[in-house]
């Protein structure tokens, strides 16, 4: 396929020159007759993009790589502007710093072609043939003698950026033509069908057509040349269009959204649904003993003494209970008693901590209400 | 059980505190040096004692470590089978029944405890555990009320929710919405058994509660009840489900939708959508899972290609304009429908993969094998683009199960590399599925299916001695291999030139069960007897034909002796007699006559050799006499072969001449 392109191509630089003749009027020969299908397309999309294609043009046109200019050709076919505008601020960006340049490169070029205009094609109108002149041959002198205009051409500088502006546009519309011409020379079978391609709606007009088009379709929606393998598949994961019906909720719209609510039935056999898809049956027997310590059926290991203790007690708060004896006397047989009292409750397994703790106020109240009594006596 | 908590322990520790108490609270000074320090930096705040943080454990931390030095053993069966030697399964057949009976002996079990919990009223463990206890599912509230209704939906008794409703009703007692709404989804969810469904629907709600509180669950149950699921339960007009939703006071957006949900579950997917514009008409909003399951019906719903399309487009739409968030299931739902779309599905997956990438919604197991099952169901295989970008995204990732179909997706990606012949896609699969918990989503039948696909495209692709290895280390532990493998197996060794092995895939054979398989008997014998091997490997080969002759010869069980075919009969007259076993050989010539076949020429050079060898001209001039009564044409070369090679006695000359002669006079006379 790309080898055809090529030939395209390299034939005597001749797309750009048919399609300037095309545009004069003197449409003759095969190449001119395939472009003349597609011609209200091209000036359609040349339309869209020409204020920036016009700056980024000028260096792209004059490269030879046919398998690039293919691919650009397919994009204009997959009816994705966007994305050729997308690859034309691309190539932008890298020729930014020799926009000056560039603009005085140009300025020369429109005066060298403003002699040329005269002379040779007498009945094609001078734009078409300034168009012409601008094959690819002439750029590496251009580059070359591109500073040296920039000195000696400051002056004057609105007439030439004008002047610059439309031989720009002009210059774009017959690149753009050039490569709708490879484009329809590749597919002029499947030409009308892909322009029906428009809308996702649209797309169903016949299945038949789609599946036969399968092949082609998928990989315009982006560039081919990124992902070698998609060409031969003709499909890929990582390229290609999304869906484009959901936006992205935020993250403040999905916790709204995430209101609780208590789980029906629905709910809780579909999370049942889901365990038994992961389910299996204990592979060696720890496993099992995993599993039967998940069931409340084993020992929990590490094996110690807290099987069966209170959740929030620690094993400290059962032994260690002088701290709940600050209400009492320092010393004295009521004193002594109480850690007599303690010694026998930190040595009871049987009792929550909680209990403990009762016990021990159970005994300061006691004292408290026999207070009298025993000061008393 | 009963003595877990050991007062043990707790003295023990009550030791050790006792110098403590003595120092009544002051810190006691120690003799080793390193507390020593402790004590001198503490004596400028001497009060607080300042005890460690108990350490908590993971109550599995020890087990996961240890569970996870075990390897698998690839001589052994499942770790499941090895209650008890005699019920190691040998196939695939066998592993399955004995499964099953594991798991429904437990189901009995079960049974008992929940049906009388009478006899399971002694608590012995201490702390008790509950899972071996029977629950309660009697209902406690009595009476005719509401709460009483809410407790039957809790304890998802179908019919006497519905008895109860229904006496509410009459009694002009109104039921609040929300216990409507949860009535309609219990009756929505079990397809609203009707009244001589009743019973059974009990049952089966027993079990899958039961289900519920195993953590485990065997998969070939799980095969067992999905199969069973749609028999019982369809969606009937008028049923008490859609009697209670038409005379519900009001409805609101969740009656619609579980209503939706109900139908699309039990096959009625037209009444579904009527439902849904209504529930539009009413001007609610469905919720994502009523979505997801209009989504999912679809391809009943319309018969083209194109309409399916066009139809979930429309409920996608929907969605963004009723606000509902899409969920992966959405979109499995959504490539579930593109399966069944034909050419359609091809173009448009892959915009639905690229809307799941834009909205951030990570595709599950389920997502590719949808997009898997899109791109290569169908006669004519596309490349393996797709396969490799799917396993480059599945390589990186360990799955937790997000969707039920998530199971198929290896499975089914490996059925794809068998069909694309991709040996190295298919390592990559099987990496892949070692990965993390991946291997989990693989259950015993599945597991099966798996790895005799993979099985099969090793014989396939695979060197000889790499497919070796791979069939011990899988073989018994991982799936039981079925006659297609073992047929791809024996056309491999035979493409290795590695008929020597033939002996011990024989012995598996007899092993899984498959020696009475005549396809595989046919192929092996005619391995075996194709070229002339060494002696050894002849005497083994013998042997395995001995034990096919066995399969062959009534054995007085019940099984009936599989009928002899003139080649296989050939074939292992022809081992015999090579491996010097004249006699057996020569039970098998007779065999011949009995059955009416014919021996091939090669088989009777053989055998003469044979007999030559063993230098028993008797036998040869047998052989001779059964090819002159079988009127073969090579009766006479094998007479002057006799004549010329064997020294035969005078009686044994005569005898010769005779068979010829009376051959020919037979045929005269004829």
């Amino acid at each position: 396929m790309w080898s055809r392109v090529g030939g395209w191509r390299g034939a005597a630089g001749a797309p750009g020159r048919l399609a300037a003749g095309l545009l004069a009027g003197a449409a003759s020969g095969r190449g001119a007759a395939r472009l003349e299908g597609t011609a209200h397309r091209v000036q359609k999309l040349s339309s869209t993009s020409s204020a920036l294609a016009a700056e980024k043009d000028e260096p792209a046109a004059p490269k030879p790589g046919t398998g690039k200019v293919a691919s650009e050709g397919k994009e204009d076919k997959a009816e994705t502007p966007k994305q050729k505008l997308l690859d034309l601020i691309g190539d932008m960006k890298v020729e930014m710093s020799y926009s000056k340049k560039l603009q005085q490169l140009k300025t020369r070029e429109t005066k060298k072609q403003g002699t040329d205009g005269g002379d040779g094609e007498g009945a094609v109108p001078q734009r078409a043939a300034e168009g012409l002149q601008r094959g690819k041959p002439l750029n590496p002198e251009l580059v070359e003698a591109a500073s040296a205009v920039a000195s000696s051409l400051p002056l004057d500088k609105k007439q030439t950026e004008s002047e610059l502006l439309a031989q720009l546009r002009r210059h774009e519309e017959i690149t753009d033509k050039q490569r709708r011409g490879t484009a329809v020379d590749l597919r002029k079978v499947l030409a009308e069908m892909a322009v029906k391609r428009r809308s996702p709606a649209q797309r169903g007009v016949s299945i038949s057509n789609r599946i036969s088009l399968d092949l082609d379709e998928d990989p315009q929606s982006k560039p081919g040349r990124l992902v070698p393998q998609s060409l031969v598949s003709g499909r890929s994961l990582k390229v290609g269009r999304r869906l484009n019906i959901f936006t992205k909720a935020s993250a403040a719209a999905q916790k709204a959204l995430e209101t609780v609510s208590p789980p029906t039935i629905w709910d809780l056999e579909f999370a049942k649904e889901i365990a038994a898809v992961t389910a299996q049956p204990p592979r060696n027997g720890f496993e099992e003993m995993i599993q039967w310590t998940k069931e409340g059926i084993l020992w929990e290991f590490p094996v110690d003494n807290e099987a069966g203790m209170e959740e929030d007690a620690e094993f400290h708060e059962h032994i260690f209970l002088e701290k709940h004896l600050e209400g009492f006397p320092q010393q004295g047989p009521i004193r002594h008693f109480m850690e007599l009292v303690i010694c026998g409750l930190s040595k009871n397994p049987f009792l929550t901590v909680k209990q403990k703790i009762e016990h021990i106020e159970w005994f300061h109240n006691y004292f408290e209400e026999k207070k009298e009594f025993l000061q008393g006596s | 059980m009963a003595a877990r908590l050991a007062g043990g322990g707790w003295r023990r520790a009550l030791l050790l505190r006792r110098p403590c108490c003595l120092a009544g609270g002051r810190r006691c000074s120690s003799s080793s040096a390193a507390l020593g320090k402790t004590v001198a930096t503490s004596e400028v705040a001497p009060e607080e004692i300042v005890l460690p943080r108990k350490k908590t454990w993971d109550k599995l931390a020890v087990l996961q470590t240890l569970a996870s030095t075990v390897r698998r053993d690839p001589t052994a069966a499942h770790y499941m089978f090895q209650d008890d030697p005699f019920l190691m399964p040998r196939n695939t057949a066998s592993s399955r029944l004995f499964a099953l009976s594991k798991e429904s002996g437990r189901n009995a079990a079960r049974y008992i405890i929940q049906h009388f919990p009478q006899y399971f009223d002694k608590t012995f463990a201490e702390p008790n555990v509950p899972c071996l206890m029977p629950e309660t599912r009697t209902p406690q509230i009595e009476g005719v009320s509401e709460e009483a209704l809410k407790e039957h939906i809790c304890l998802r008794r179908v019919k006497e929710s519905v008895d109860l409703f229904d006496q509410l009703v009459q009694a002009g007692t109104p039921v609040s919405l929300e216990t409507t709404n949860s009535l309609l989804d219990l009756l929505c969810f079990y397809g609203d058994g009707e009244s001589t469904l009743g019973k059974e629907e009990e049952e089966k709600e027993d079990s899958e509660e039961a289900e519920g509180n195993a953590s485990e669950q065997k998969a070939p149950k799980r095969q067992l009840q999905r199969g069973s699921q749609p028999a019982g339960t369809r969606w009937r007009e008028n049923n008490s489900a859609e009697r209670i939703f038409k005379i519900m006071p009001e409805r609101n957006a969740h009656s619609y939708c579980t209503m939706i949900r109900g139908m699309v579950k039990h096959g009625a997917p037209a009444k579904a959508y009527d439902m849904y514009m209504d529930l539009l008409n009413e001007r609610h909003k469905a919720d994502v899972h009523t979505f997801n399951a209009l989504i999912a019906a679809v391809p009943r719903l319309k018969d083209r290609f194109l309409e399916r399309w066009e139809l979930a487009k429309v409920f996608l739409n929907h969605m963004v304009q009723q606000g509902v968030q899409p969920n992966l299931l959405t979109f499995n739902a959504l490539l579930k429908t593109l399966r069944r779309c034909g050419g359609v599905g091809r173009s448009m997956s892959l915009l639905v993969i690229k809307e799941m990438e834009a909205l951030d919604i990570e595709p599950s197991l389920a997502t590719y094998d949808h997009l898997l099952a899109v791109f290569y169901r169908g006669g004519q295989l596309p490349s393996s683009g797709i396969i490799c970008e799917v396993l480059d995204d599945v390589e990186h990732r360990s799955f937790a199960a997000q969707d039920p179909d998530d199971a198929n997706f290896f499975t089914n990606a490996m059925q794809v590399c068998c069909e694309l012949k991709d040996i190295k896609l298919a390592y990559r699969l099987n990496k892949a599925m070692e990965k993390g918990d991946n291997w989990r989503f693989l259950d015993m039948d599945r597991l099966n299916t798996y790895w005799s696909k993979f099985f099969s495209l090793l014989c396939m692709m695979e060197q000889i001695d790499v497919v070796l290895q791979w069939y011990k280390e899988m073989s018994p532990s991982l799936f039981y291999p079925s006659a297609k493998n073992i047929l791809d197996l024996l056309q491999a060794l035979d493409a290795a030139n590695h008929l020597d092995m033939l002996p011990s895939v024989w012995e598996d054979m007899k092993q899984l069960g498959f020696s009475r398989r005549p396809e595989l008997l046919d192929e092996l014998l005619s391995l075996m007897s194709r070229d002339q091997h060494p002696q050894e490997i002849q005497l083994a080969f013998a042997t395995c034909a001995e034990d096919i002759r066995a399969a062959h010869e009534p054995a007085g069980r019940d099984q009936a002796p599989l009928q002899w075919t003139g080649s296989s009969l050939g074939h292992v007259a022809l081992l015999f007699s090579r491996a010097g076993r004249t006699q057996d050989a020569w039970s098998m010539m007779e065999r011949f006559q009995q059955i009416n076949r014919i021996p091939s020429e090669q088989v009777m050079d053989e055998f003469l050799t044979c007999a030559k060898q063993s230098n028993s001209p008797d036998e040869a001039v047998k052989l001779v006499k059964l090819a002159a009564s079988l009127g073969l044409p090579s009766s006479h070369r094998l007479k002057s072969r006799t004549k010329k090679e064997f020294e035969l006695s005078e009686e044994q000359r005569e005898a010769l001449e005779s068979i010829t002669d009376g051959d020919s006079s037979d045929s005269d006379q004829e």
